[in-house]
């Protein structure tokens, strides 16, 4: 019975993610000069997102002990991510700071099925959100290729895995600090476009220079550490320790329990005072 | 005047109005400018000079650039304005529209200023960066030359705004790739000089490099001061009358239908 009950969650969860991508395909090709747009501006992103990083690895042939090569699978690798991130959890489900303190969130309590089912799938976006992918991943595959990595099955369930983790761990940071919004709907609002601006900022550098207290504070306060250093120096043998491989999804783990906590503590105190942003006009105050 | 200086109080004001956690923007601004100051200590230690810039000047320009950083970036509320249909009310106002939006952008900077700017500046030392300009002329001549990098900033706003318009294009979107591109081209977040394949010397005289690049070199001695000033207000002098009639062109084809 249960497994049934599970199959036809994967069932339903599948069916919303089709739906949602026919619907965001819909929305990108609306017109041609959309279409155009889009595309031109997520090539646009792309490059400049990695652009300053990989000038920087060119003038210096490399960045402390990272080569070049390394440095621009370092690059893909955090683009991968960001893309991954913009695939399924687009729509400001990423920035729930903004459905939470617009009082949006009404609008997916509502919808008859559980809160985690429609974050997980109305944010879903192929064609808008997951351009992105293919570039990192074509970083990626390029500077493997000059690195000579030793691609063994092992090796690709850990850059798996470890993608997987990266993403949790900044989705799980955006809803520890998008449920501030629950308490200060204003003030919060916009919480989330901070910390993806520093994600974006700082994903792909190479953080062996910063000092202890730096450091510490980049993977213990605010985990950038883990978005692409930490899991590439496991995966291009900068740190082989068993530590060094399975940090990131410790670390992982870890914020996603912290989040959730903060999420349903916040939602208890929406479920006492709800949301007054909307106006009678039903623009936002 | 007054009324310049009101609507610039109630922008300093406004962001403080719900909750204090529009603070924590400025501590990952911080943390921000500490990785960038420690990613050039390990790429600059040991050498002399590269293409002109010691360790000591790229970490003043790094320092300088966050410190300023709202003035180097010089934006307005234009585009949510367009976005949220704010606009109509604003040209309803008995205000200049340049001038009203300018002065919401001053009456920002005086928050960002004392929340962000003047801290940082204070931590200097303990960030192991030297804070002072290059000389007593670079001293004297970079508040010229923000002022200039500001005025060309504030044209680029309006072009860029008025653009928007004509191509009915979503505001993140345009505004996203703008601030791509823009903090790349400008010399905000690396020092032209620095880049590879002599991409500098190109980048320099577009006009984003007027806005940041320009001030960031006069304050660091990097540069002559006189050619870099020459050419800012070159830019100001083009760009003013493009974007007053980009703007005047296609202001009347803006339709908003609320945020």
């Amino acid at each position: 019975m249960a497994v049934r009950r599970r199959a036809g969650t994967v069932a339903r969860v599948l069916r919303l993610w089709r739906l949602y991508g026919t619907m965001d395909f819909i929305y990108m090709t609306r017109s041609p000069r959309s279409f155009l747009m889009y595309t031109l501006s997520d090539l646009l992103l792309t490059v400049a997102a990695i652009t300053a990083m990989l000038l920087l690895a060119e003038r210096f042939a490399g960045i402390g002990p990272w080569t070049r090569d390394q440095v621009v699978f370092l690059l893909g690798y955090s683009v991968t991510v960001r893309g991954l991130l913009d695939l399924f959890f687009n729509y400001n489900v990423l920035f729930i700071g903004r459905r939470v303190g617009r009082g949006q969130l009404d609008h997916t309590l509502v919808q008859p099925q559980p809160l985690w089912m429609s974050l997980l799938t109305e944010g879903f976006a192929p064609f808008t959100g997951g351009a992105t992918v293919l570039p990192g991943v074509g970083l990626m595959l390029w500077a493997g290729e000059r690195l000579g990595l030793a691609v063994s099955p092992g090796w690709l369930a850990l850059l798996g895995v470890n993608l997987a983790a990266s993403g949790m761990v900044v989705f799980a940071v955006a809803y520890i600090m998008g449920s501030l919004a629950f308490w200060a709907p204003r003030g919060a609002e916009e919480i989330n476009t901070s910390w993806m601006h520093m994600v974006d900022q700082l994903k792909s550098m190479p953080l062996d220079g910063a000092g202890d207290a730096l450091l510490a504070g980049l993977t213990g306060v605010l985990p950038l550490g883990f978005v692409a250093w930490h899991p590439c120096r496991a995966l291009l043998g900068h740190d082989r320790s068993a530590t060094g491989a399975s940090l990131t999804c410790v670390a992982a783990l870890l914020l996603a329990g912290v989040a959730l906590l903060a999420f349903r503590l916040g939602l208890k105190q929406y479920g006492r005072t709800g949301s007054q942003r909307y106006s009678g006009l039903g623009h936002r105050g | 005047m007054r009324k310049y200086w009101i609507t610039a109080g109630m922008a300093a004001t406004a962001f403080m109005g719900d909750s204090p956690l529009f603070l924590l923007d400025y501590v990952l601004r911080f943390l921000r400018v500490a990785v960038l100051l420690s990613l050039w200590r390990v790429l600059l230690t040991g050498r002399e000079e590269v293409d002109g810039m010691t360790l000591g000047a790229v970490l003043t320009y790094t320092w300088a650039a966050e410190v300023f950083r709202e003035q180097l970036e010089c934006r307005t509320e234009l585009p949510m304005a367009l976005w949220d249909g704010g606009i109509a009310t604003r040209l309803l106002r008995p205000m200049g529209l340049v001038a009203q939006f300018a002065a919401d952008m001053f009456g920002r900077w005086g928050l960002g200023f004392c929340a962000f700017s003047l801290p940082l500046a204070l931590c200097a030392p303990l960030l192991g960066v030297s804070p002072l300009p290059a000389s007593p002329a670079a001293a004297l001549l970079f508040p010229t030359s923000l002022a200039l990098g500001v005025s060309v900033g504030l044209a680029l706003e309006f072009a860029f705004g008025a653009l928007m318009i004509a191509y009915e294009q979503n505001v993140y979107t345009f505004g996203s790739v703008r601030r791509a591109l823009t903090s790349l081209l400008s010399g905000a977040l690396l020092p032209l000089a620095i880049l590879p394949w002599d991409l500098g010397r190109v980048f320099q005289w577009l006009p984003f490099a007027a806005t940041a690049s320009a001030p960031l070199r006069i304050y660091t001695g990097t540069e002559e001061p006189l050619p870099l000033l020459a050419m800012q207000a070159g830019w100001s002098l083009a760009l003013w009358p493009l974007a007053g009639w980009l703007w005047r062109t296609h202001r009347e084809r803006l339709a908003c239908h609320g945020g």
